[in-house]
């Protein structure tokens, strides 16, 4: 399985950890990577507050970049995927702006066929779609048994669903509880699990954003979670490196919930060593989850 | 138990009752406006297609008067429908003013669309959403002027002292406490009754609360027994809007038939309403109709014209019946959708006649869909519905505001109004739990209506409608009520509107067994012609214990004689 | 069909009784909707149900209410849609963020209260035209998505930032701010963005998509909030965070092709606001220890005068302008 591989701005950035495992985990689970080094932002929905067109043109050119390759695109970044599907439905939409954009990608050689379109996948995605729990549930070398593990969706990869291929994948909102079943940790719902971890308006308004993590965080931790698992990087920066400063918000006491990254808990599934997977790297220590397995 | 004292009184926050809140604030009135529901949730939010005026280059306000004179079969008072047609460019300048977001066309100006027995396109629209835009302008400019509006107060009965009509007694229902609210004109704005018929397009708000206080109160009621059955409804009952054949969709029989080209050769599709229903039940009792529908088909239009101009009842079908009207046509048949009929008013909304030609009750206006001015008759045309409220809203808020500011405020004695609705409540709740239920009694009343009161009537099903009325009363007096709390008690509502549907109905049926003729939406198959001779009148009709009592006014003719009604 | 619900009932003469549930059973026909089978259950079962409802196509907007825990319309719900094998109990419960009056009767004066903020009428300026303004029909279908809101509440139901913080003016006010922003007979546009660009206003919005996710109208209240974000951005109202975040991103993405998210949160406080610098210093600390801290050496990637060249192309516009 081959796909084109753009990282996102913050695997790169703030957490590195998602980046190096994501690299590391892949071949053993069969995924050769193509990373487009050459590669933009896609915008995370921001630069769309400012200009809806250029959001769709960068990620036009990103599209152009695999469409090249011929490979589909894959992310590890509930954020990206939800940017890129929009613009994706956007440009099929409207054939007079897929030309204006290709316009300004002509000149550097590149062109995005919107009819074609490009499949984009997110690596949850990937694994229950392309892989196949069958597959993934037999290459499991370190069954995670007794890990507690709650699903953490991120906005981006839910919402809307008529731009994330729901008609046809209805039950992409459930795929993390099917991933964390299938390496042999027991899954927590909680009703936080589909909403927002509040990483957006960080800048704008710490305090309602640390509350958000800071409940659904507690939430998990009561219904008796051991950690989170997250397939946005965005969601990671919220829920881990902030949370020291969501405690004050909290509703339970002691509050401590290592958030792991899916290519980490697919990694420690497949036995790879904590330290390759860079579990030492997180602001809320993942001692708690390797005491488990 | 408070009391409320304001100059001028609406009950109801539709269309016509904004309206008129506006017009009576306008000239410095104290309003207040009491309401069931929040306004937004009034039905006036449901109708879908269009506002009529004669606002394009080539038509006229002469044209579009002919054109509800003859839609409404020459019952409709002429005077009434030259001040409708001739205000109406004006009112519709006005909502577009507020920020209506009408359709428009190429050079910016208000587009208009074809619509039912009009000689010209002049219906105004907003895609398929009309009335919901225009309601909720409405209301905007009812919040920027600040008008007082009790809501989700329930009116229980009018207030009458000396023989005028001073304000309402009324049940708050987030506590359960009764209220009086005075005032020195109240404008009756409750809208429609469709909850009569079982099914209808109504909304189940619409019990015709204040027709039947107005006519408890002694007021009089005029030509009740047309009912309009609108042409295109699901199978529950809900509308799919006229707009969908102004945009040319076709109706079919199960022989893939245009059918209507035969019934309505010059029209066809876009024949008065009344025509249309008729014809399409006819087909469907001969054998022609597809289980019992008729088939409404709009995929020659194209998706992007469904979408753009029809989009709420792209959804609705899809929603409801299960079918994409892009690719498949929609089944429909006639349901029970509006009332012609309602308290008779001048056309300034007074619901008194100074000259003394008609009983009514002085101090009480009433305006829109619970009015009769006439300006319908015994048809209503598609887009003068919403017309009528802006227009006789404005009037009779105005005339109501005017009215306040010469009257004397005698003091009123609001202890035995609020007394008698006190025990009526009570009497309700402390009736012990039988066999009866109310849902189920409401259901049969509402079949024996659409049976025997509907779309083709005769002398025998009228006699069965009038003759059984008498029997549902009874058990009505049977009828407990299932909630006893005091907070939000939506049974001791139902509760009430079960005995004023019961009320509304036998005047309905009475009045249609005494009119013997076809004429608009009456249509009756042991008198099945029109008969200017005898019935070129209105049928009045007023409350007392022995039951209706019928009387008759001339028609209002100006300009127009009546002639044949063909299509 | 078997319909079972299960539906949240709270009687306010008994308050202290909470997170009361009452099961009914009710025989329905097969395309059956949520609100037919609540008023089936009321109606034969138990009339003290109480519930707001009146149109039943999904015009008024009385019936919002959760159903299997997210906003919807009853009366727009079928319940086969919801149940996969049928026979499954659909669990009924009051929309969310706002005070239970009943049952599923909820107090939506909040609701009301932060629609009336935003002055939710024509504000034109001048004398009136001798008839009608003259628009172009494409100004009035561009107004098509927040005109066919119903003021139902469901946006404000499921809004997470109102989970957490009831100041929040929230999606319904907003997307209706953004109808009169975007109607060219309104001329207070500076003046409204100018106060909805203030605390608990447009930029609190966590963008999450819940309100375009849950609307029954498709009225997108979170894209007209962007659109707001925009106008006022484009019309230089930039003296708050929401505003700097974006320039300060949009212009390191035109600048680089990536993020940089070491100068992004300075950018975003604005360089000589040392207060918001020092604020950040706990996390950049915590960053650090971890190995998380990014670099401050930020390279643009190779095709970056491509990037640039399609900020040139693009960001020109206002989304009053035409298609955003």
């Amino acid at each position: 399985m081959r796909y084109a591989f753009w990282p996102g701005c913050v695997s790169k950035g703030a957490c590195p950890e998602l980046y190096t495992s994501m690299v590391r985990v892949a071949p053993e689970l069969g995924i050769e990577l193509e990373e487009l080094y050459d590669g933009n932002c896609t915008g995370a929905g921001v630069i769309s507050e400012h200009s809806m067109e250029t959001a769709d043109a960068l990620n036009a050119r990103n599209f152009a970049l695999a469409q090249r390759l011929g490979l589909p695109l894959i992310n590890i970044c509930s954020t990206c995927q939800g940017v890129q599907s929009l613009a994706q439905q956007r440009l099929r939409k409207n054939p007079q702006l897929a030309a204006r954009v290709n316009e300004a990608l002509a000149d550097e050689g590149l062109q995005y066929d919107a009819e074609k379109g490009l499949e984009v996948k997110n690596f949850l995605w990937v694994l229950v779609e392309d892989l196949g729990l069958e597959k993934l549930r037999s290459m499991v070398k370190k069954p995670l048994t007794g890990l507690k593990a709650g699903p953490f969706y991120g906005c981006y990869i839910l919402r809307p669903e008529s731009v994330l291929g729901f008609d046809e994948h209805p039950d992409r909102d459930h795929y993390l509880e099917y991933v964390i079943e299938a390496v042999g940790a027991t899954v927590v719902n909680y009703e936080g699990q589909d909403k927002c971890c509040g990483f957006p308006i960080m800048t704008i308004n710490k305090k309602n954003s640390l509350s958000m993590a800071a409940s659904h965080l507690s939430e998990a931790q009561s219904e008796g979670a051991d950690c989170l698992v997250t397939p946005c990087p965005l969601c990671h920066l919220n829920l881990d490196a902030q949370q020291p400063d969501a405690v004050r918000y909290a509703t339970v006491n002691g509050l401590e919930v290592p958030i792991l990254h899916l290519p980490q808990l697919i990694g420690l599934a497949l036995g790879i060593d904590a330290a390759e997977l860079r579990l030492n790297r997180h602001v809320v220590s993942t001692r708690k989850v390797l005491a488990r397995l | 138990m408070a009391v409320y004292e304001h100059d001028v009184l609406i009950i109801g926050a539709g269309l016509a009752g904004m309206r008129a809140g506006l017009a009576a604030q306008a000239e410095g009135a104290d309003v207040a406006i009491i309401s069931k529901v929040h306004p937004l949730r009034s039905h006036s939010a449901a109708a879908q297609g269009g506002i009529n005026a004669a606002l394009g280059e080539d038509d006229s306000c002469d044209t579009h008067a002919f054109d509800t004179v003859k839609g409404s079969d020459y019952l409709g008072d002429q005077d009434a429908i030259e001040i409708l047609t001739g205000e109406a460019p004006g009112d519709i300048v006005d909502l577009e003013r507020m920020g209506v977001t009408f359709n428009r066309r190429e050079d910016g100006r208000l587009a208009q669309r074809p619509f039912g027995g009009a000689g010209f396109p002049r219906t105004h629209f907003v895609a398929d959403i009309t009335g919901q835009v225009i309601l909720h302008v409405v209301w905007e400019q009812v919040v920027k002027a600040g008008a007082r509006v009790y809501e989700e107060w329930y009116a229980i009965s009018l207030i009458v002292a000396d023989g005028t009509c001073r304000g309402v007694v009324a049940m708050e229902l987030r506590t359960g406490q009764l209220h009086a609210v005075l005032a020195k004109a109240v404008v009756m704005a409750t809208g429609g009754l469709g909850q009569v018929y079982h099914p209808s397009t109504n909304g189940l708000i619409c019990t015709g609360d204040g027709i039947a206080l107005a006519y408890r109160a002694g007021a009089t009621l005029m030509d009740m027994e047309f009912v309009q059955f609108h042409p295109t409804t699901l199978h529950n009952g809900i509308l799919i809007t006229e707009g969908a054949r102004g945009e040319g969709a076709y109706l079919l029989n199960s022989e893939g038939e245009r059918f209507m080209n035969r019934y309505a050769p010059e029209r066809g599709e876009l024949a008065a309403r009344d025509v249309v229903s008729r014809s399409e039940q006819t087909e469907i009792d001969e054998g022609r109709g597809v289980n019992g529908f008729v088939l409404l088909d709009l995929r020659h239009l194209g998706r992007e014209r469904i979408l753009e101009r029809l989009p709420q009842i792209y959804e609705l079908a899809l929603d409801i019946a299960n079918v994409d009207a892009t690719q498949e046509p929609i089944p429909v048949r006639p349901g029970m959708h509006y009332f012609m009929g309602g308290i008779k008013t001048d056309v300034d909304g007074r619901c008194w006649d100074e000259d003394g030609r008609w009983q009514g009750l002085r101090g009480l206006f009433a305006a829109g869909e619970c009015a009769c001015v006439s300006v319908h008759g015994a048809n209503r045309l598609g887009g003068n519905s919403l017309l009528e409220t802006v227009v006789f809203g404005r009037r009779a808020g105005r005339a109501a505001a005017l009215h306040a500011a010469a009257a004397s405020a005698s003091p009123v004695a609001v202890e035995p109004a609020l007394a008698g609705a006190k025990e009526q409540l009570q009497n309700l709740l402390d009736r012990p739990q039988g066999s009866e239920i109310m849902a189920g009694l409401r259901r049969e009343l509402g079949v024996l209506m659409k049976t025997h009161v509907g779309l083709f009537r005769s002398g025998d099903g009228l006699s069965q409608a009038v003759g059984g009325l008498p029997e549902l009363k009874r058990r009505y007096e049977k009828v407990a009520v299932g909630d006893k709390g005091k907070i939000f008690n939506t049974s001791l509502i139902a509760a009430l509107e079960l005995g004023i549907l019961l009320d509304l109905a036998e005047a309905i049926a009475t009045c249609a067994l005494s009119r013997t003729e076809s004429r608009g939406a009456h249509s009756r198959r042991d008198f099945p012609k029109r008969d200017d001779e005898s019935w070129l009148k209105h049928t009045l009709v007023s409350f007392s214990a022995d039951g209706p009592k019928l009387s008759h006014l001339p028609v209002t003719m100006t300009r127009w004689q009546p002639q044949e009604r063909a299509y | 069909m078997e319909v079972k619900l299960k539906v949240k009932r709270f009687d306010p003469e008994s308050p202290e009784v909470k997170g009361r549930y009452q099961e009914y059973s009710v025989d329905m026909p097969e395309n059956a909707t949520v609100l037919e089978s609540l008023i089936q259950a009321r109606d034969y079962e138990d009339e003290s149900l109480a519930l707001r409802c009146s149109c039943r196509s999904s015009i008024c907007g009385s019936c919002a209410m959760r159903i299997n825990g997210r906003a919807r319309l009853a009366c727009k719900t079928q319940v086969r849609n919801l149940t996969k094998e049928g026979g499954e109990e659909i669990v009924v419960e009051p929309p969310g963020n706002m005070p239970v009056i009943k049952d599923l009767v909820v107090d939506m004066s909040s609701f009301w209260d932060k629609v009336l903020a935003v002055k939710p009428w024509l504000q034109p300026s001048g004398p009136p035209p001798e008839r009608e303004y003259l628009v172009p029909n494409e100004a009035m279908a561009a107004l098509t998505e927040v005109m066919n809101c119903i003021m139902c509440g469901a946006c404000v139901s499921d809004c997470t930032v109102l989970e957490v913080d009831p100041t929040f003016l929230g999606p319904a006010a907003l997307a209706k701010a953004w109808r009169f922003v975007g109607d060219p007979r309104d001329a207070e546009d500076l003046p409204r963005l100018r106060e909805l660009s203030e605390a608990s206003g447009m930029w609190d919005c966590t963008r999450c998509n819940m309100c375009v996710q849950v609307c029954p109208k498709d009225v997108k209240p979170m894209d007209q909030i962007l659109k707001l974000r925009a106008e006022a951005t484009h019309a230089g109202i930039t003296g708050n965070a929401g505003s700097r975040h974006t320039i300060a991103f949009t212009e390191i993405v035109e600048h680089s092709g990536r993020l940089d998210e070491f100068r992004l949160p300075i950018l975003t406080h604005g360089k000589l606001n040392l207060v918001g610098q020092v604020s950040d210093l706990p996390v950049a600390l915590r960053m650090l220890r971890s190995g998380k801290m990014p670099s401050p050496f930020h390279k643009p990637i190779g095709g970056v005068k491509h990037i640039k060249r399609i900020f040139r192309r693009f960001a020109g516009k206002k989304p009053s302008e035409g298609s955003h």
